[in-house]
C-alpha cells in the first residue's frame, strides 16, 4: 500500500522560537493584533507500508530518529493513502 | 605518538585546520571519510566544524545517522577521547553523546567573532590542568544556543558537566554554556574553534592549550589509553 504522510515539526512550547518572535514583530507592524507566533516545518513523505498501522509506526520512527529532535521538538503526523502511480506534492488548499 | 582521527562528513570544513593545528603539538593525524571510519588503534577522535549535509533538517541531524556515529559511539563507550567543535558539537548532541540540543542563536544572526571562555572543568583529556583559565577563541555559527529541559540543566550543573562558559554570551545559550562533557569526561563538545587559534599568525594561541592537554593526557590514565 502506498501512503503519504505529512509530518509537522514544531519547537516544544517551552523552547524559544526566535524566528517566531521575529515574525511576531513584523506582523505587528501590520497592525493586525497578532499576539503569538510559533514556526515549524512540514515534511511530506510518500512511502510503502503493509497497512495503516505499519504506516503509522514508520512515520513515528521517521519523526523520532530524524525529523524531530525529542529534546526540543514535538511532531504530529497526518497519513493518507497515496496514488501509487502519481506522486503529487502540490499543496492541498483546504477550503476555510 | 598520540594518534588522532579527524572525521569528515559531506560539508565538513575544519578538518584540515585540525590536521594542521595537531601537527604543531606533535600529534599524528588521519582524516577519515565518514563512511569508512575505523577508530581502532586511535587515542582520540575529532568531529570538526562545518555544515554537514548542508545543516538540512537541523544542524548535525543527518550526520547522526551516518555509520561514523555508530563507530564513534563504540569508541566513546570504550573510553576513547572525543572532541566535537561547532558542527561537531551539534552532531554529538544530536547523537545523544552529549546532553541537550543546539538551536538558532536568539539574535538570529550568524555570529563570527572572538569570545572569552572560562574553563570550568578539568575532568576531561582536553582541559586537564586548564581549570580556571580564561581562553580567547573564535566562534562562527548560527545555531549555538544550547538548550535543554530544566531537569537536564540541573543535572549538567550539579555534575559539573559544563567545561566552557562564555564570559559574554554571544548567542543566548542557556546558562552561558559554550561547551560540555559527558559524565565519564571522555566526550567534549564546544561551539568555539580551538583549531583556529593555535598559532600567532591567526591572532591567538589559546586553542593550542586544548590540543596540548590531549597530547599530554594520553597514556597517563588507563581509560585514555589507545582503544583497540
Amino acid at each position: 500500500m502506498r501512503y503519504r504522510a505529512t509530518i509537522h515539526v514544531r519547537p516544544k512550547p517551552e523552547v524559544r522560537d526566535p524566528q517566531g518572535d521575529a515574525i511576531l514583530g513584523a506582523l505587528n507592524s501590520l497592525g493586525l493584533g497578532v499576539t503569538g507566533v510559533r514556526t515549524g516545518k512540514e515534511i511530506v513523505v510518500t512511502f510503502d507500508a503493509a497497512d495503516e498501522a505499519a504506516a503509522k509506526k514508520a512515520t513515528d520512527t521517521m519523526g523520532r530518529e530524524l525529523l524531530a529532535n525529542p529534546v526540543i521538538d514535538d511532531f504530529a503526523v497526518e497519513i493518507s493513502r497515496a496514488d501509487p502511480v502519481v506522486e503529487d506534492f502540490s499543496i492541498d488548499l483546504a477550503t476555510p | 605518538m598520540v594518534r588522532v582521527a579527524i572525521l569528515r562528513f559531506p560539508g565538513t570544513w575544519s578538518e584540515r585546520d585540525f590536521e594542521h593545528a595537531f601537527s604543531l603539538v606533535g600529534a599524528d593525524t588521519e582524516i577519515q571519510w565518514h563512511e569508512d571510519v575505523d577508530l581502532r588503534g586511535f587515542d582520540a577522535a575529532i568531529v570538526p566544524g562545518g555544515f554537514s549535509y548542508g545543516d538540512y533538517v537541523r544542524a548535525g541531524a543527518i550526520a547522526r545517522l551516518s555509520p561514523a556515529v555508530r563507530e564513534l559511539r563504540r569508541f566513546a563507550d570504550e573510553g576513547g577521547a572525543v572532541l566535537g567543535s561547532c558542527n561537531g558539537f551539534q552532531i554529538l548532541c544530536e547523537a545523544g553523546l552529549l546532553p541537550g540540543a543546539l538551536t538558532r542563536n536568539t539574535g538570529l544572526e550568524f555570529r563570527c567573532d572572538w569570545v572569552m571562555l572560562r574553563v570550568e572543568s578539568d575532568a576531561t583529556p582536553f582541559t586537564r590542568g586548564l581549570r580556571g583559565r580564561s581562553l580567547r577563541m573564535p566562534i562562527a555559527h548560527g545555531e549555538g544556543c544550547w538548550t535543554a529541559d530544566a531537569e537536564t540543566l540541573e543535572r549538567v550543573e550539579a555534575d559539573g558537566l559544563v567545561v566552557f562558559r562564555y564570559v559574554e554570551n554571544p548567542n543566548g545559550s542557556t546558562a552561558d554554556i559554550a561547551g560540555l562533557r559527558n559524565e565519564a569526561g571522555n566526550v567534549v563538545g564546544l561551539m568555539p574553534h580551538p583549531e583556529r587559534c593555535s598559532e600567532e599568525l591567526l591572532g591567538g594561541t589559546d586553542g593550542r592549550a586544548v590540543l596540548e592537554a590531549l597530547v599530554s593526557s594520553v597514556g597517563t590514565e588507563p581509560a585514555l589509553a589507545a582503544v583497540s
